[in-house]
Order: C-alpha cells, then sequence, then structure tokens
C-alpha cells in the first residue's frame, strides 16, 4: 500500500508541476469562457456583412419579389421586369456587387419549386433559410387570400396553439400535491447529458494519459527498474490513482474558474450591452423548459443530492477504463501500437454516448436498462438516467456491478501487465493477451 | 562459505524459445560473480527470475537460507542495461524516490544520496533533469540509485558500457568497495578485461545452458592446459635434449633480441614440470619460465564455439 502511495505521489506531482498542465488548466477555462461569450459578441457586432441579392421575379406583377424584406444579412434588389437571366448573369457576375441572383418562375404559387438561386459566391445556409421562409410566408398568404375568409389572420393565430412542457411531478404515493418532487424531462437530460460528457472527456484524455504512461515507461525502461522495488499490480494502481488525482485536480480548477469567470469577469468584460444580448440569446428560446433547467442547475441541494451518485459513477467509470488502458499500455511499445486496441475500448463508449442521447425518449427501455447496468456502458448511460429519478435498486445494483467489475478489470489487466511490461518488440495479438492473463 | 544466492535447475521457456534450460548456479557470499555469455544466451532472463520479474516455469530460486520471498527484493539491488530513469524529472528526487520505493525513509535516502553524489562527483546535477544530463552521468545516478539502500546482493547488467576509462575505474574501485564491505555483486557482461580484473567466479551461459562455471583463475588455469613459455639462451639442441620425453615443443622457436630464444612447450603432466625446469637450468641459460594462463575473453570465444 506504502508503495502505491509512493507511486501515485509522484505521478501526481510530476504531472501538475508540468508546464503542459498549467497551461491547459488556465487555457482550457478561457476557451469556455469564449465559447460562451463569443454568440453575445456575435449578435453585438451583428454578424457578417450584408449581402446583396439580385431578385428577377417572373411573376404577375412581380408580387413575391416587391414583398420580399430586406434586413441586415441580407439586401434584395428587384431588377425591372423583363430582366433576363442570362443578362443579370453577366452583368451581376462579380461577387462584390452581387452574392447571388434569385429567379422566382412565373408559376411560383402553383409550382413552388419553381425557385432558383445562382450564386457568385459559396452558398450560405443562413441567407438561404431567410429567402424560403420570407418566399415561403408570402405565398402562403396569397394562396390564403384566395379563400377570402373574413378575419383570417386572426382565426390562425387564435388557432396556432403551442404547449411548452408539461409541470411533471414525482409521485410520492400522498393525496395531495404538497412535497411532490418537481422533474424536469429536459432539464434531467440536459444535466446528465453534460454530466455524460464530461466522463467521456474524462475517459479519453485521462485514460490516454494512463496508456501513455506505462508506454514511456516501457519505453525508457523504467519499469525495469521499478518492478524489483514493486509488484507490477501496486505500480498499475499507482500510475491509475495518480492520474486520476490530476484529473480531479484539473476539473476542481476548471470548476472554480468557469464559476468565477462567469460570475465576475464575463459582466465586466461584456458590458451591460452584452449581458443583455445574452440574456437575449436565452430568453429568445423563451421555453420554460430552458428556464426549468436553468432553475435545476441552480439549485444546490439538488445537484448536491445527485453529486455522491454520479461521483460513484465517474470514480468507477475512470477506474475500469484506466485499468484497460494500462494494460494496453504494458503490452505494446508504440502509441501506434496501441491503436488497434485502443479502437476496441472506444466502442462501448461511443455506443455508450448513443444510447445517453436516447435516454430522454424513454429512460426505462430496455435498452436504456440493461445498458446503463453493463460496466462498460453504465457509467456514460447512468449519468443521463439518474437526474429522471429512477429506482434506487437500480443504482445500487448498477453500482454493485461497476464496482465488482473494476476490481475484475483491474485483476484481468494486472495480468496482462506483470508480462507485458517485459515483453518488447512484436505487437501482442489478441491471443497473447488470453495467453498472459492464464499464464501463471 | 554458504552462498547468498543458489539457482536450481530453472527453466523458463517464452512461447516457442527456451530461454533457459536447466540452470543452476551457486553465487558466493562476498563475492564478485561474472554472468556471462552472448548476446541472446539467457542472462537477462536469468537476472529477471533472481529479481522475480519472471516466474520460472520449474526450478527454484534460494537467497540465503530461504526460497526467495517477494520481501526479498528489497535485499536486492538492479541496474539493467538499459537504464531506467525518468527523463523528465530532477536527478535528486528521482534518487530519492527510488531510495523510498526501496523501503528508505525520506530523511535518510536525501542524506544517504548526497554523500553518494559528492563522492562520484555529480553533487552539483541534484537538481538538473535527467535528460539534461551526459549518458556517463545519467550511468553514475543509476548506479547510485541502485546501490543507496545497501543491499546485499547487486544485480549490475553492462555496468561500465558507456563510461570513459577514467570513470570505468572509479565505477571499478566502487564495485570493489561495496563488495569489501560485504555485498555480493553479479554482473553480467560481454567486457571480459573487466571480469579478469575484478571477477571472482563466473558462470558462463550459452544457449540458454551453463556451460561453464568456476573460479576464475581455476577456470583459466585449467583452460591453458599446462603450456609454458620459456625464454632462454643456447642452442636448439641443447633445449631440445632437456625437455624431450617430458614435454611437447609447440610451433617453432622464435629468436629474440640479446641472442634469446622464445618456445611454447606444453607439459603432460604436473608432476613433471619442477623437472623439465630442472633440466632446462642444467642444459641452457633460463632466462624465463611462464605457464599461459589464457585470456577469458579466449576461454569465453573457445567455450562458445565448444573447442575449450
Amino acid at each position: 500500500m506504502n508503495k502505491i502511495g509512493l507511486i501515485v505521489e509522484r505521478e501526481f506531482t510530476e504531472r501538475v508541476r508540468k508546464k503542459s498542465f498549467i497551461i491547459t488548466t488556465l487555457l482550457t477555462p478561457l476557451f469556455m469562457i469564449a465559447m460562451m461569450v463569443a454568440p453575445g459578441f456575435m449578435m453585438m457586432k451583428g454578424g457578417s456583412s450584408t449581402k446583396n441579392v439580385m431578385v428577377i421575379d417572373n411573376t404577375t406583377d412581380q408580387f413575391v419579389g416587391k414583398q420580399l424584406t430586406s434586413g441586415k444579412t441580407v439586401e434584395f434588389k428587384l431588377l425591372g421586369e423583363g430582366t433576363t437571366v442570362g443578362q443579370a448573369r453577366t452583368q451581376y457576375s462579380n461577387a462584390d456587387i452581387a452574392y447571388g441572383i434569385l429567379v422566382i418562375g412565373s408559376d411560383v404559387l402553383d409550382n413552388p419549386q419553381n425557385i432558383q438561386f445562382i450564386l457568385n459566391d459559396a452558398s450560405s445556409m443562413s441567407v438561404e433559410e431567410n429567402i424560403q421562409n420570407q418566399i415561403q410566408g408570402i405565398l402562403r398568404t396569397e394562396r390564403l387570400s384566395r379563400y377570402d375568409i373574413e378575419n383570417i389572420d386572426q382565426i390562425l393565430a387564435d388557432a396556432n396553439i403551442r404547449v411548452n412542457g408539461l409541470q411533471t411531478l414525482k409521485n410520492n404515493g400522498q393525496e395531495d400535491e404538497s412535497g411532490m418532487e418537481e422533474t424536469s424531462t429536459v432539464a434531467s437530460w440536459a444535466m446528465g447529458l453534460i454530466l455524460g460528457m464530461l466522463l467521456y472527456f474524462i475517459l479519453i484524455v485521462y485514460g490516454q494519459q494512463v496508456l501513455q504512461s506505462v508506454i514511456d515507461e516501457k519505453q525508457t525502461r523504467v519499469l525495469d527498474v521499478m518492478v524489483t522495488s514493486c509488484t507490477p499490480f501496486e505500480l498499475m494502481m499507482g500510475k491509475i490513482l495518480g492520474i486520476a488525482l490530476v484529473a480531479a485536480l484539473q476539473i476542481v480548477i476548471w470548476a472554480v474558474l468557469v464559476i468565477g469567470a462567469s460570475a465576475f469577469v464575463m459582466p465586466m468584460i461584456m458590458g451591460n450591452s452584452g449581458m443583455d444580448a445574452m440574456t437575449a440569446t436565452a430568453s429568445a428560446a423563451s421555453d420554460p423548459e430552458v428556464v426549468g433547467i436553468m432553475s435545476k442547475l441552480t439549485n444546490v441541494g439538488y445537484l448536491a443530492g445527485l453529486f455522491l451518485e454520479l461521483l460513484l459513477y465517474i470514480v468507477g467509470g475512470f477506474l475500469f477504463y484506466a485499468s484497460m488502458y494500462a494494460a494496453i499500455g504494458s503490452a505494446v511499445d508504440t502509441p501506434q501500437d496501441a491503436a488497434q486496441f485502443n479502437g476496441i475500448i472506444m466502442m462501448p463508449v461511443i455506443v455508450a454516448i448513443i444510447v445517453m442521447m436516447n435516454v430522454m425518449n424513454d429512460p426505462n427501455s430496455d435498452m436504456v436498462f440493461w445498458c446503463s447496468m453493463i460496466p462498460f456502458t453504465s457509467p456514460i448511460v447512468m449519468m443521463a438516467r439518474i437526474p429522471f429519478g429512477i429506482p434506487t435498486w437500480q443504482v445500487i445494483v448498477s453500482l454493485v456491478v461497476l464496482y465488482i467489475s473494476f476490481l475484475l478489470m483491474t485483476w484481468l489487466a494486472g495480468r496482462i501487465f506483470r508480462v507485458g511490461v517485459f515483453m518488447h518488440g512484436k505487437k501482442p495479438t489478441w491471443k497473447d493477451l488470453g495467453a498472459w492473463i492464464k499464464m501463471k | 562459505m554458504d552462498p547468498i544466492l543458489r539457482i536450481e535447475h530453472v527453466s523458463k521457456t517464452y512461447t516457442g524459445h527456451q530461454a533457459l534450460d536447466d540452470v543452476s548456479m551457486e553465487i558466493p557470499r562476498g563475492s564478485i560473480y561474472g554472468l556471462l555469455g552472448p548476446n541472446g544466451a539467457g542472462k537477462t532472463t536469468l537476472i529477471r527470475v533472481v529479481n522475480r520479474m519472471t516466474i520460472p516455469d520449474c526450478g527454484k530460486v534460494w537467497f540465503e537460507d530461504h526460497e526467495i520471498t517477494p520481501d526479498d527484493i528489497y535485499q536486492i539491488g538492479y541496474m539493467p542495461e538499459e537504464r531506467g530513469l525518468y527523463k523528465k524529472m530532477k536527478v535528486g528526487e528521482q534518487a530519492v524516490f527510488f531510495a523510498r520505493m526501496r523501503g528508505m525513509g525520506r530523511f535518510e535516502a536525501i542524506d544517504k544520496l548526497r554523500k553518494w553524489f559528492d563522492r562520484l562527483g555529480i553533487i552539483e546535477w541534484w537538481d538538473k533533469k535527467v535528460e539534461d544530463l551526459s549518458k556517463g552521468m545519467a550511468q553514475k545516478v543509476q548506479f547510485i540509485a541502485t546501490v543507496v539502500h545497501e543491499p546485499k546482493l547487486l544485480i549490475f547488467d553492462e555496468p561500465f558500457s558507456g563510461f570513459d576509462p577514467i570513470n570505468a575505474n572509479l565505477l571499478k574501485q566502487e564495485i570493489l568497495g561495496l563488495r569489501d564491505r560485504g555485498a555480493t555483486v553479479i554482473f553480467s557482461t560481454h567486457n571480459m578485461e573487466s571480469v579478469e580484473e575484478i571477477c571472482d567466479d563466473i558462470t558462463l551461459i550459452n544457449k540458454s545452458h551453463n556451460i561453464l562455471s568456476g573460479s576464475v583463475e581455476e577456470i583459466r588455469r585449467k583452460a591453458g592446459g599446462n603450456t609454458f613459455l620459456v625464454i632462454y639462451n643456447g642452442t636448439q639442441e641443447q633445449f631440445n635434449s632437456a625437455v624431450s620425453g617430458k614435454a611437447n615443443l609447440l610451433g617453432d622457436p622464435e629468436g629474440l633480441i640479446g641472442g634469446y630464444t622464445q618456445q611454447k612447450i606444453h607439459i603432460a603432466s604436473d608432476d613433471d614440470v619442477r623437472s623439465v625446469i630442472g633440466s632446462l637450468n642444467d642444459n641452457v641459460a633460463l632466462r624465463s619460465f611462464q605457464e599461459i594462463i589464457p585470456s577469458m575473453n579466449d576461454i569465453f570465444i573457445r567455450a562458445v564455439n565448444g573447442t575449450l
């Protein structure tokens, strides 16, 4: 045990003192803040330059072209009646003068597909969408007016209902509603998604570090010296735990920096208008769902309740995968050789991510249930399931399975490790790995 | 003297390749023991078996009076041929880390290590990173890390490779000093000169078999097979009549400066050596009579080629 402690200490201090650790630890939050700030800035600056679109409208009276309204991003210029496409194309072939030429067919009211957009420049989704929406609206109004119904606008507005989010409550078996816990599907899902992604990130980044660390020591032959002073198992556990501690420290620093920055630094650099723009972005979605997520994510009590369970999954999941990475690292000589095995490890992780995305549809479907029990996928899938409030027994069973599998995996990995660290040269096959496990 | 390490009928097969086949040997306590053999003979495997890095398929390793246990590795210091140090770590911290891994306390380790660093003239490198060291200096660090916890048994794999003659000599003196203070040293090498200089006993392994064991002196004497070099002043007839019947001439006589002649002879029986010297002394002016002891290098090559 003492030995593991020493190895953990060395791994931890060596990594934490590295320049790369300090740089990534400080730069990642900056990057994250930039991601958060960027939409606000974009809104303030109004995005890219206005695009000029020349419009040839062949409809009667040019009714479509006349109704197109220019905005910040697109400026429409209606060309005179009778202008041919050929003329326009020769006249407006310069991208600086005209972004593109929009040609509206004469029968567009009955054949809405008859619209062409000839581009001088790279296509833009937003411009195309803008044009499509406008024309759709114009044609819709025009078609409706054919029916000649009185107050049609009011009728339509009245009929256009949206049900935004149910008030979802957790049945606690009581007759009255008091004490019933409010749940939010979207809020739960969003939170699970964030945590699942976090675990995915931890697995990839730090799992790879375990792999790399073992390969490095094997290459420099430090392993030969190490294993004469401790057992391979102690060495492996020391490495995994040391890197786990680094991960924990880095994530805590990030959390503190991001929270601190969003509370104090961002309002300062953005000023009021920027913050307003951001708030506008949030309320633009204006769903009660979004508000639900916000309130849920800021509900400290709720978070703390989840935290322990989720922490157990993060720790268990990391240890489970890290021991696989360690075994692979011990078996190969170079990171290139590790790639093949790496791919196999990543497969269940990717399956887990896909299943996690589907949790929202039905957090209790068979597939989701089993994936939250199988240790290869359970840490990530459970991240998304737990916020929905699932039976405690499932959590317990899944955790027990995960931790037993973790012990089993470290045992297996330890057996591969103990042989692998002395093997140099040929890349082992799966059969070799099996033989190493069985070797006494 | 009781052996510190006894290897009994150890065999080890890797997938499709027999690395050790029924190898036995005894390492006398307080000796410097040479483990010799061509590349790929199985030396490293044997060292790994002793270090408990590899479990043999069959056979036993005894340390002192018991079969070797995991705790015994504290009593063994091992310096692998391919030096293993953490490149990015500072030299001093690294040495302290390895010392603590072998059971020393932090302060004891620092204290002893600083003395060693001082002695080998690398104390000013304490705070440098390993990647900034030259190969020789890194090797000194490795050497110190191997011996600092004062193990009873030291195993060096090619300890002198990468050293200039001055530092090789410095290291040799340190190894001899360690033996004088009671440690037993096993060292694996191809450098036969160093074997002659410092090894008391050797084992020669070839193709996973132990083909030659014993004290260096004895092996060389035996391999010499009673060959002598005689330098004298006199006629060839006088010489021939003096040795006839007791010794065979090997090769032709060689004239030397000053009228001396040199002749190699072989004396079949040990008992005849004295009488040959006696009759030579009577017949020619005998200048020198010397047994030819082959170098370890010759013995090594002959043993491996099966012509010893």
